[in-house]
């Protein structure tokens, strides 16, 4: 015999699962809280600690401007041509991985090397490389690309997957083979989401060529970690404000671009 | 004559513009690699480089796993640095979010502050947070956390604003009719209808700050990233390909761990 549904019962069973819910991530809190080695009363000290600090990065050092702009200009560039590249290797992996284009096996194969991808982080790519290949552009300019397919791919295989079928069909049933139904038949179709997600990706790389610019690919992300590291905090800022000017930037640029490209792309 | 000569055979409009957009294209690429000295062939001459690396790094010495007592523990300190920087960048970009929010702003100057701090708060690099946080609390997971939280705030604060500003406004108004203050409105109006998108933003977040914290880790001093970078410089190969392998598997598992975590949570009607 079964309970009859009345609105207390319904109540009772949805507090008593939003209470698990808080009660598992308050313990799950509390212990990645352990093993953060979160403490207060050193946020507390350091905190005072850190406003005094922050007195050292002013004024900013307007004289190093000329110095940080170049390699500012390299980090846009870098971002710039590592897009370019890993939006076209990821062309071809997503093409791979479309269900309505390539055979079960190739799609399954290169969804795996796909979703791979997204869990390798940029950095361990670009760490990996530096260690073949040594510091420089050059292995950033790789890392990033490399970067871009595993989103990239996933987004176009995905956008490919989406298209109307009736269009493939027509044109493969006027005599048309794989690579023809691909150029006139797919591509068409996607290049609009193609090009906004590629553009999104720009903003992304541009961002993470910050990072990647510490670790040794050059650009203003080096200017600013060998700042920190030689302890010329004003010259800091001037990078930092730079850095903000140039993400700010793409960002509007980015956003821009992608609305006219596709006005009724959602990303 | 050539003036017989039809338009039709003639590349089209459209055809020429395409092709003038590509070449202009391939120029600045071609010019950006000559700038950067980056040979594309450099790739196949130096691809020995690459083949020599991947030589020193198989097979993966995972017994590194239980050698050193240590990765373990970075492995949880990577995954607690995401957990929390989520958890708490999330809570306080909802409270942000509500004060910058039109229709549930106290007061307009305030409204305006806050989503000005919002918008600068977000172009700033995680890099630039995470050195200013070593400084203050010192090397660590404890610093990786606190700009996870930042970033978190800034990927999520302006988006849940205007998530809020996007709601259907005649609960608020029930809910106001019936005699209920400002923050009872927000708690049985507003959290009600925008909830499910925050949640399922938050388990992307977690996501991205999952892999943003194994970056972090590197100049932070913690967690795996920062063991995977020194076993590179340690020249460890076959130890710094097994921990990469642990990495990939972890994100990949969370990735799914959380995509099923979210489908149960919006899924049923927990939320309302």
């Amino acid at each position: 015999m079964s309970q009859p549904i009345t609105y207390a019962g319904i109540r009772r069973k949805q507090t008593a699962q939003t209470a698990t819910a808080l009660v598992l991530t308050t313990v799950g809190a509390y212990l990645a809280a352990l093993s953060c080695k979160v403490d207060l009363g050193v946020l507390w000290e350091g905190g005072s600690k850190g406003a005094e600090f922050l007195g050292y990065f002013f004024p900013p050092n307007w004289s190093a401007v000329a110095d940080i702009l170049t390699p500012a200009l390299e980090t846009v560039l870098l971002a710039f041509l590592s897009t370019i590249f890993g939006s076209i290797l990821s062309l071809f992996f997503a093409l791979a991985a479309a269900a309505n284009i390539s055979p079960p096996w190739l799609r399954g194969l290169s969804r795996f090397l796909l979703a791979a991808e997204r869990s390798l982080p940029e950095i361990v790519i670009l760490l990996l490389l530096i260690s073949a290949l040594g510091l420089g552009p050059f292995p950033g300019v790789i890392a990033m690309s490399l970067g871009c397919i595993g989103m990239l791919g996933r987004l176009f295989s995905d956008a490919i997957e989406e298209i109307n079928p009736a269009t493939l069909e027509s044109i493969a049933s006027v005599g048309a083979g794989k690579r023809q139904v691909i150029v006139y038949g797919v591509l068409p179709q996607v290049l609009p989401s193609l090009v906004a997600n590629t553009i999104f990706r720009f903003e992304v790389n541009i961002r993470l060529s910050v990072l990647l610019g510490a670790v040794g690919a050059g650009g203003i992300g080096y200017q600013l970690y060998y700042s920190f590291a030689t302890l010329q905090y004003q010259r800091a800022t001037t990078a930092i404000l730079i850095t903000l000017a140039m993400v700010f930037a793409s960002e509007r640029l980015s956003d821009f671009l992608r609305r006219r490209v596709a006005p009724a792309q959602k990303l | 004559m050539n003036s017989t000569l039809d338009r039709r055979h003639l590349p089209s409009e459209k055809y020429k513009r395409n092709a003038a957009w590509l070449s202009a294209l391939a120029l600045v690429v071609v010019g950006l690699c000559a700038y950067f000295k980056f040979e594309p062939l450099l790739l196949i001459t130096d691809f020995h480089y690459l083949v020599n690396l991947v030589g020193e790094m198989t097979p993966p010495n995972f017994a590194v796993i239980s050698t050193k007592a240590n990765i373990f523990s970075s492995l949880l300190q990577t995954i607690s640095m995401a957990f929390l920087g989520t958890l708490l960048g999330g809570i306080t970009a909802l409270l942000l979010a509500v004060l910058a929010a039109k229709n549930t702003s106290p007061n307009p100057v305030l409204r305006t502050a806050v989503r000005l701090f919002l918008s600068v708060e977000r172009v700033i690099p995680g890099l630039v947070v995470l050195l200013v946080f070593l400084i203050v609390v010192g090397l660590g997971p404890f610093a990786g956390m606190l700009s996870l939280w930042i970033g978190t705030i800034g990927m999520f604060g302006k988006l849940f604003a205007d998530s809020i500003e996007a709601i259907d406004p005649e609960p608020v108004e029930a809910v106001r009719s019936v005699g209920a203050g400002r923050l009872q409105t927000v708690r049985f109006a507003v959290v009600p209808q925008v909830l499910p998108s925050i949640i399922g933003n938050l388990f992307y977040a977690f996501d991205i700050n999952l892999r943003a914290a194994i970056g972090l880790g590197i100049f932070g001093g913690a967690g795996v990233g920062y063991e995977i970078s020194m076993a590179m410089k340690l020249l460890r190969y076959r130890d710094a390909l097994a921990l990469i392998m642990l990495t990939i598997v972890l994100v990949f598992v969370f990735e799914k761990l959380s995509d099923a975590l979210r489908n149960r949570v919006l899924g049923q009607d927990l939320l309302r």
